[in-house]
């Protein structure tokens, strides 16, 4: 694995701890105290941090950490997360977000915002402090720690060899108002591996410094005599003591890269609350007893070399001896060792709760979907060519082809599961765009997510983030008004933009509500008939008038602003949610907001279909859409008007639509007895019969692209490749009910076909 | 680099302490026995756990020499890293003299 894939890997790793970041931010936004929200917050930006000094992106580095700096006042409660110190968290995420994207993809990021970022943190990290403990903020902590220590160096021992249990500035700091926290014992054993690897103990030793209040003692008996000695061997060891608010796993964290190479035992050595009890002062410290005992085992340590006996020895002696000056602390620790394994004992089950993953390269998913597609079609072909040669349908062949394409089937979901992907990230990505358009505008507005889990094809949310984007701007520029317009109104100043998404009758359904004014239609209208996209005399319905601001060239903002109203809005939404084979439409209540809904098919790759013929054509029905078959009879024909026709099923009447009509296929209108009806249900919740002229079965087919391989044909959503290898378009049921509603939807579809 | 039997000795520490200069450091202190050392350490940026042995190491024998090894410059980076990683030997911390 070369260097360039590892850090890709990184990237990937990134992406997942920004998610992990934003939305632990955007919990506590929403007032979520959780200690577990802040630490997974803190440990988002610690490992990107990490990672990045692991690439030398030091841009990254700088950031994250005076980011990683204020989120851990946040985490030992020295910092009140307030609104306004998540809002700058937040635009800092984002700001990290630009880093890393900068970091990978080269380019450049705004550099006066992130300079300006970095000192709000800074100023939230010591200025908004409490006063006394507040300059334990861990930079300056770690900074000030050795400095404590040096003016502290112990006269009275003259040999100077053996290391002193702690180190002072623990007991220098102790006289100060205690800093809460638990301790920990750490004791860490480097090997000559760590090394040799390139890992460095005293940097590691650093980081664990920044964790909390430490006190070290590094164990040197192991030293061998300078002759003797391998310059490059490991003999140092060290046990610490560190009183931090973090966990053990963040501890843990610290030597993360360098497991593998060392010897770590972090032990949880006395809850937070017992600190005042500590001996924490210098007397105990019995300076004699550790030269004796060292003194005698440095002679058969020094023998026996860097065996692992000595150091074990020389390690439960330097344990001995810190013992003796903690002796009072000795039994707290034996009560806490239960309830750390306890506590181990859990981080295992949950870690074995966690589902195992693998990153695979989509290409490689994508070619296994290309390949199963061809089975299908394979499959297909052949069941057909079976029934062709053997009428009886009875047969051994019959009843394995019927098994296989079961297991086409059942290969076929599967595969698709593999690319489907929660739309999570897509929406946190709208959360960002809501906070800085809202800030733009000085609109303040909440996004409020649903259903983030709903998964959907990767296509899928790969296109659909674009046109979301287009609409969350839209939406908090012209739906959302002012707070002052707002308050007038008598509603809550600030705005709430709901993104929801769910799975409906195998389709992805997603809304998108704000709590605006609504669609202003006597506006919407008079701005229709300036751009003459309707005529100034046009009859149309409130329903209608929504729909209008999905044409070309409309755009209702009163000036151009660079949030939105271009008037390449909404058409251009329309025209790529159609693209992926979905539908949006817009419902407005004035005063109340607006909603748009948009219905996208889960997989771009196969669709359950109803073969039927209409005028000598093959045409593909997706499924999903039909509500029911039935063979018309003449008595529940009506006609209606000049040319429309209602069928009347079980009393209720229902709008007949010709395909072969709508789609030019035949001049004439077909007659409906001789046809069969398909009863539909289109996006406005109405139900349409459309007729064609004979089922030949159902069948699940791969999609083809048609706009991919030809041109967007109005009506027809797809292609695909029938069992006889002959090609077949898929039907857009809803355009082409649209179509028949009457001449107003027309120009509307032209105008998309020609987009 | 023969020591001198006459003053004592005196070696300026690299830049970087790191593992590929521990062996460096090594063979130099090695060859300096017997004599009176001062470190000259101002000029250290980076300290290595690995370098850190090798001088402690040297002080100990310098010790059994019954010989004075001591650091008399040292660098912020130098100390810090001397008593981050807990090496509170007097011969390393030097002396403000």
């Amino acid at each position: 694995m070369d260097m360039n894939e590892i850090k890709e890997i990184f990237f990937q790793e990134c992406e997942e701890q920004l998610a992990e970041l934003e939305s632990g931010l955007l919990k506590l936004n929403d007032g979520d105290r959780d200690p577990e929200t802040v630490n997974a917050v803190f440990r988002a930006v610690h490992s990107i941090k990490g990672g990045a000094g692991a690439f030398g992106l030091d841009d990254l580095v700088s950031f994250a950490h005076v980011f990683e700096t204020t989120l851990d006042c946040v985490r030992s409660n020295k910092l009140e997360p307030t609104q306004d110190v998540l809002k700058v968290m937040l635009k800092s995420a984002d700001v990290l977000a630009d880093l890393v994207t900068a970091s990978r993809d080269g380019g450049g990021v705004d550099e006066s915002r992130s300079r300006s970022l970095v000192k709000e943190l800074e100023a939230l990290a010591h200025g908004e402090l409490p006063s006394s403990s507040g300059h334990d903020a861990p930079k300056p902590a770690a900074k000030a720690a050795p400095a404590a220590k040096v003016e502290l160096p112990k006269p009275s021992d003259d040999s100077g060899f053996q290391p002193i249990p702690f180190s002072f500035d623990g007991f220098g700091e102790d006289d100060e108002p205690a800093v809460e926290g638990s301790l920990y014992e750490v004791i860490f054993k480097p090997r000559r591996e760590l090394y040799s690897k390139g890992n460095e103990a005293a940097l590691l030793l650093r980081d664990l410094s920044r964790l909390g209040e430490m006190s070290i003692n590094c164990d040197t008996d192991a030293l061998p005599a300078l002759d003797r000695m391998d310059p490059e061997a490991s003999y140092f060891s060290w046990k610490i003591s560190i009183r931090t608010t973090r966990s053990e796993d963040d501890i843990r964290a610290v030597f993360e890269f360098a497991e593998w190479d060392c010897d770590l035992e972090v032990k949880f050595a006395e809850e937070a609350s017992s600190n005042e009890e500590l001996p924490m002062v210098p007397v105990p410290f019995d300076l004699s007893i550790l030269d004796d005992s060292s003194a005698g085992e440095e002679e058969t340590a020094s023998e026996r070399g860097a065996s692992e006996e000595a150091v074990a020895a020389a390690l439960s002696a330097a344990e001995t001896a810190s013992n003796v000056s903690r002796a009072a602390r000795v039994a707290e620790k034996k009560e806490s060792a239960a309830a750390s394994a306890a506590a181990q004992n859990n981080a295992a089950a949950a870690a074995a709760g966690a589902g195992q993953t693998i990153r695979v390269d989509l290409d490689r998913v994508d070619r296994l979907i290309n390949l199963v597609g061809e089975l299908v079609i394979n499959q297909a072909m052949l069941s057909q060519s079976v029934v062709e040669n053997d009428a009886t349908g009875t047969s051994a062949v019959n009843m394995g082809l019927e098994e296989l394409q079961q297991l086409t089937r059942e290969i076929q979901d599967s595969v698709m599961a593999i690319r489907a992907q929660p739309v999570k990230p897509v929406f946190q990505r709208m959360s960002r765009i809501v906070r800085e358009v809202a800030d733009m505008v000085g609109k303040s507005i909440r996004l409020v997510t649903e259903g983030e889990n709903t998964e959907v094809d990767k296509t899928v949310i790969d296109k659909i983030a674009e046109p979301l984007t287009h609409m969350i701007r839209n939406a908090v520029d012209h739906g959302i008004e002012s707070p002052e317009k707002r308050e007038a109104a008598g509603k809550d100043p600030e705005g709430t933009i709901k993104l929801t998404a769910k799975h409906r009758s195998g389709r992805i359904l997603i809304e998108l509500a704000d709590d605006g004014a609504g669609i202003n239609r006597e506006r919407v209208r008079q701005k229709a008939i300036d751009n003459d996209i309707i005529a100034a005399d046009a009859n149309l319905s409130d329903d209608e008038i929504d729909n209008l601001i999905f044409m070309a060239g409309f755009s209702t903002a009163d000036k151009i602003s660079d949030i939105s109203g271009r008037g390449v809005g909404m058409d251009v939404v329309k025209r790529s949610i159609q693209a992926l084979g979905g539908r949006i439409s817009i419902s407005s209540r004035p005063g109340y907001g607006s909603t748009f809904t948009m219905s996208l098919p889960l997989t771009l790759a196969v669709l359950d279909g109803m073969v039927v013929t209409v005028a000598g054509q093959t045409l593909v029905v997706p499924l999903t859409a039909i509500v029911e078959t039935l063979q018309p009879e003449a008595s529940a024909i009506h006609s209606f008007g000049a040319n429309q026709r209602l069928i009347s099923i079980r009393n209720s009447f229902c709008p007949l639509v010709d395909v072969g009509r709508v789609l030019n296929y035949r001049t004439t209108q077909a007659n409906p007895v001789e046809g069969v009806a398909l009863l539909v249900e289109s996006e406005g919740g109405g139900q349409r019969a459309l007729m064609v002229d004979a089922i030949q079965g159902q069948r699940q087919v791969v999609i083809k692209s048609l706009e991919a391989n030809y041109t967007h044909v109005p009506g027809i959503a797809a292609a695909t490749i029938l069992g006889d290898g002959r090609v077949a378009l898929i039907l857009d049921v809803d355009a082409v009910v649209a179509a028949s509603r009457g001449q107003s939807m027309k120009p509307e579809m032209s105008l998309a076909a020609t987009g | 680099m023969a020591a001198k039997k006459a003053g004592p000795a005196s070696l300026k520490l690299a830049a970087v302490l790191d593992l590929n200069e521990a062996s460096n450091l090594h063979g130099k202190l090695v060859s300096m026995r017997g004599s009176d050392l001062r470190i000259d350490a101002s000029g250290v940026e980076r300290v290595g756990v690995q370098c850190a042995q090798v001088l402690l190491a040297g002080v100990k024998a310098w010790e059994e020499d019954k010989k004075s090894l001591l650091v008399e410059k040292a660098s912020d980076a130098f100390q810090k890293t001397m008593q981050l990683i807990g090496i509170n030997n007097q011969n390393l911390v030097a002396k403000e003299i």
